[in-house]
């Protein structure tokens, strides 16, 4: 869901990020082998929006994985909502304007772009993960 | 002679009864093989008899993966060219992109790789699956009798009729197209090329997992028929409910255009799959 009002800078704002994603593949049902699951980067930054959208819940957050590197927009895909619910998550769970800490597996071609694999609101604390595989049992609370 | 005249009247009378009860079965019959006949109460009761298939079901992709190593189909040697070169792009972070067109993963592959929920519901006549994916994937199972059509149109389900044997669904699935994948994982399939047909063995293997004995029959991909099974999860809390799940979505942007109204914009991508940076 994107958190978004109609005006022309948030219009602007669109077509940046858009242009930003580039390189970003964004598909259904794929592998995430073009993520590569043996690096973990961290990236500090602000929630610039977020799609809760299938099939691929995404992320964009404005920020450095360095403390000297030049702030950028990052792309953060997820497995689906429905998936994401399962893993404690809500459609609010995070929001556009969140200070976030986040730990991912990035992109091998290099963009700016990652699988999440956590990530923690600075001002509460709280954490979400995204591992799909780690809820595997019946009956789930 | 009047004696002799009324019996002969009866006899008529009785031989036209017969006949006409007899075409009234035969129409009788008609009807209920060709056309829907309202639901009695016997036919709901008799549905709660069936096992508890209630509640959401995930599937364990933990087992999925594992199977690829422990059970792999038996490919032909065409197949299993196509799947080692598969393997080799994923181990290089280049991951074959089979089911990326948002077109439902279709049968079988939607039992064997899925990654998102799915529910049962029995009806008379039929049970019905539906998923979490692809824009709302669904299998109908017909359980009222019927046969499979001499000549199903191919759909990417195929036509599946079913009966219970205890508490187990036995399903036979046909006409299946022949672009559907047989796939191990999302970036290892192949075509299935037609003559598919899918036996499956469903049934609830512990209080809240259920088990989809398959046994596929690929004669243009595999050597032999290929036997697997794959395991489902329930959850009984009403917040696992399945969601909507668009495929589609995640190609348009959600955008107000010029005059106020909230829309979808599509999201252009170059020949590589990759967003294109002249969505303005």
């Amino acid at each position: 869901m994107i958190t978004f009002k109609a005006t022309k800078r948030n219009l602007l704002k669109l077509v940046f990020l858009t242009s930003l994603m580039g390189t970003v593949p964004s598909f259904a049902h794929h592998s995430t082998t073009m993520f590569d699951h043996n690096k973990s980067v961290v990236l500090n930054g602000v929630v610039k929006e977020v799609q809760w959208t299938n099939p691929h819940v995404g992320i964009f957050v404005t920020g450095a994985t360095q403390p000297n590197e030049e702030p950028a927009v990052w792309l953060m895909e997820m497995t689906s909502p429905g998936n994401l619910v399962r893993d404690g998550w809500k459609r609010t769970s995070i929001k556009a304007g969140d200070k976030v800490e986040v730990s991912f597996s990035p992109l091998r071609n290099g963009s700016k772009g990652g699988a999440l694999k956590k990530i923690t609101l600075i001002d509460t604390g709280e954490s979400f993960t995204t591992n799909i595989r780690s809820a595997e049992r019946a009956n789930l609370e | 002679m009047i004696d002799c005249s009324l019996r002969r009247f009866q006899i008529n009378i009785n031989l036209g009864l017969m006949l006409a009860m007899f075409f009234c079965s035969l129409f009788a019959r008609a009807a209920s093989v060709d056309k829907y006949d309202p639901p009695t109460l016997k036919d709901w009761t008799n549905i709660a008899a069936l096992p508890d298939w209630s509640g959401s079901w995930n599937p364990k992709i933990t087992d999925q993966d594992m199977q690829q190593k422990t059970n792999p189909p038996p490919w032909n040697a065409r197949s299993a060219a196509t799947i080692k070169f598969q393997y080799a792009e994923e181990a290089a972070g280049r991951p074959t992109p089979l089911f990326v067109n948002c077109l439902p993963e279709g049968m079988p592959s939607w039992m064997l790789i899925s990654h998102n929920a799915m529910e049962i519901l029995f009806t008379p006549g039929r049970v019905t699956l539906l998923g979490e994916s692809d824009g709302n994937r669904i299998r109908r199972i017909y359980t009222d009798g019927r046969k499979h059509p001499d000549d199903p149109d191919p759909t990417l389900h195929g036509h599946s009729i079913g009966h219970w044997e205890g508490d187990t669904l036995v399903v036979d699935t046909v006409g299946i197209i022949p672009q559907s994948l047989l796939a191990v994982s999302e970036a290892e399939g192949v075509p299935s090329n037609g003559d598919m047909r899918v036996v499956e063995r469903i049934h609830l293997q512990g209080p809240d997992i259920l088990a989809d004995d398959l046994e596929i029959f690929a004669p243009n991909v595999l050597t032999k028929p290929w036997k697997t099974t794959r395991l489902f999860f329930r959850q009984r809390a009403k917040k696992y409910d399945i969601v909507e799940g668009i495929c589609l979505e995640g190609s348009y942007i959600p955008k107000i255009d010029k005059n106020g109204d909230a829309v979808y914009e599509q999201i252009q991508y170059d020949v590589g799959g990759n967003r294109t940076v002249t969505n303005k």
